[in-house]
Order: structure tokens, then C-alpha cells, then sequence
């Protein structure tokens, strides 16, 4: 990724990884889960704030602190080390809302020519079909699996 | 290797930390895995990727 990342710690099972992310409001604690999903194989990927007031997971919560393409980048190394440990996992991700997913795909897009080198990319379209992710097309989530090398 | 050189790696070190243990086994994100699973039951999966739904 063309950005710098976040330092980030992780549980031994590389499910949950820890960082922070500094900005304008100050410092806010994120987390990044990988989930089993129904499908054998297939794992969804999750990031939010930890309220640590409430001291749970607050996924709604809009942060803007000023820096969203570093906590992408940090999130996107996150699949990288999961990866790493489990190659031949299929990870899912969509946002919580039309705003994040979009989100999501601006930091696929602008980082594309790099992700491509590594994993396969594909975009899920509202027709519920899979392609190859095109930048530029609007998804409603995205899977992203290692390359074989 | 510094900090600065380590950040540009793709292939990230990861550093553990035995206090995140204590989320094995739990679903952090309830309702963002519920709206996942349900796109993915009724998508039509990528060819090359295609399993045998549970």
C-alpha cells in the first residue's frame, strides 16, 4: 500500500489485530476481526472502533479522525498477515453501509496495481455475481483470496 | 531494519499480543457477519472459488 500503516499487534490465532489510530479527535483504539462464515473457507473481515468507555465494539460509530487511508492500509497489511498464516482463506468484507463499502473500494482502487500482484480481487454486484474487480464499478462487497505462487 | 523501512514491507512482522486471546471464540462484529453470510448465501460464488455451500 502506498500509505504508511499503523503498528498493530495481533492474537496467536492472527484473528484479532489491535492498533490505533491518531488523528484529529485524538487517539481511538480499532480492531480488525476475520470471522468464520457459513461457507467452509470463507472468512469475513470486520474493523471498527473499541468504545473503551462501554469497553465493547462499537461498529456504527462514524470517526472520522483524518485517517481513514492509514487505518485501510493498516487493515490491509491485517490481510496480509492473516494470509500469510492461512493462504488459502477466502476473505469477504462489505461496509456497514453503502458510504463504507464505497469507502472500501476507493482504498482497493487506489491501490490495486500492488493488491493484483499478491491476491485475486473480486467485486460482488447488486445482481448478487461475482467478477473480476474493475475499478470504477460500483460493489456491495469484495473477495479477496492469496495468489498461488 | 527501522521503523520506517519495516512500514513499507508488504509482508508484515506481526507482533502477538496474548491479551487479544481473550477474544477467541467471539464474534465481535455480530451484525456486520450476519449481513455478510447472508450476501454470500445467496451470491453466485466465483467459478474458480466454487464450494459446496454448507
Amino acid at each position: 500500500m502506498k500509505y504508511h500503516k499503523y503498528e498493530y499487534t495481533a492474537d496467536e490465532e492472527l484473528h484479532f489485530y489491535e492498533f490505533t489510530s491518531i488523528g484529529i479527535k485524538g487517539e481511538i483504539k480499532k480492531v480488525v476481526e476475520y470471522s468464520k462464515m457459513n461457507i467452509e473457507g470463507y472468512y469475513n473481515l470486520a474493523f471498527g472502533d473499541f468504545d473503551e468507555e462501554r469497553n465493547e465494539i462499537n461498529d456504527k460509530i462514524v470517526t472520522n479522525n483524518g485517517d481513514s487511508l492509514r487505518v485501510l492500509a493498516t487493515v490491509a497489511s491485517t490481510v496480509y498477515a492473516f494470509t500469510g498464516k492461512y493462504s488459502n482463506a477466502k476473505i469477504f468484507a462489505t461496509g456497514s453501509t453503502e458510504v463504507r463499502t464505497r469507502l472500501y473500494r476507493m482504498g482497493i482502487t487506489n491501490n490495486l496495481v500492488e493488491i493484483q500482484e499478491d491476491f485475486e480481487v473480486y467485486g460482488m454486484k447488486s445482481d448478487d455475481t461475482f467478477e473480476e474487480f474493475i475499478a470504477g464499478e460500483d460493489y456491495i462487497g469484495f473477495l479477496i483470496t492469496r495468489k498461488k505462487k | 531494519m527501522k521503523i520506517d523501512e519495516l512500514n513499507k514491507k508488504k509482508i508484515p512482522l506481526v507482533k502477538i499480543n496474548k491479551d487479544l486471546n481473550k477474544y477467541k471464540g467471539k464474534v465481535l462484529f455480530k451484525k456486520k457477519l450476519q449481513k455478510a453470510n447472508e450476501l454470500l448465501d445467496r451470491a453466485k460464488l466465483p467459478h474458480e472459488l466454487n464450494v459446496e455451500k454448507r
